[in-house]
């Protein structure tokens, strides 16, 4: 189960982000723009919850994964409040815990 | 007393009658137990981000309830007891 799972990854990674940054040292570091400060701390009426599946699913990348802070831009503890939200969407399978999300569904 | 929020999934492939006797199953057991319940909330059938058992679909039932934080390991232990249930989550709203 487990292995097939790492193979599975790997075949992914190939094709995407992650091999392109294996050949960092040929291309040029690609720039992500990201939001200057903290999209909660500047809204404070924007609530972080795990049933808003439009917001959560602005915080995980292609894989499915939780995007780190220096993309997300996020502070230290709404981040951290973020990927508890993603973790709870993703036990009630509103956002995926690997694989393309976005696609699948339209 | 606190407030809490309940999402759980029931299958979607069930018939009308037996959604609602899970749904005010789960209602009357959160009433005998003294809770007060404040919103029901069907989302319907939704699509999964990712196949449950192989299901593709899921009744999503949203509740927002008060409830006595010594009973939610019991209602926890009920839903998963309950075979139509695929998933369920219970938060406690700050």
């Amino acid at each position: 189960m487990t292995e097939s799972r790492f193979s599975d990854r790997g075949d992914r990674s190939q094709n995407s982000e992650r091999g392109e940054r294996g050949e960092r040292s040929e291309r040029p570091r690609r720039f992500i723009s990201r939001p200057k400060f903290c999209q909660f701390c500047s809204d404070k009426n924007l609530v972080i919850d795990y049933k808003s599946v439009e917001l959560m699913s602005r915080y995980i990348n292609e894989t499915g994964k939780i995007r780190p802070r220096r993309q997300t831009g996020a502070c230290a503890k709404h981040q951290r409040e973020v990927a508890k939200a993603v973790k709870n969407a993703r036990h009630i399978a509103l956002l995926p815990f690997e694989g393309d999300f976005w696609t699948e569904n339209n | 007393m606190h407030n809490y929020e309940l999402i759980f999934i029931l299958q979607a492939d069930l018939d009308e009658a037996s959604l609602n006797t899970a749904v005010d199953n789960v209602e009357t057991l959160i009433k005998n137990n003294g809770g007060e319940i404040a919103k029901i909330d069907r989302w319907g059938k939704r699509k999964l981000a990712y196949p449950i058992n192989k299901a593709n679909e899921g009744y999503y039932v949203f509740v927002d309830f008060n409830y006595k934080p010594e009973e939610v390991a019991g209602l926890k232990r009920t839903l998963g007891y309950n075979e139509q249930v695929m998933r369920h989550i219970v938060v406690r709203k700050a």
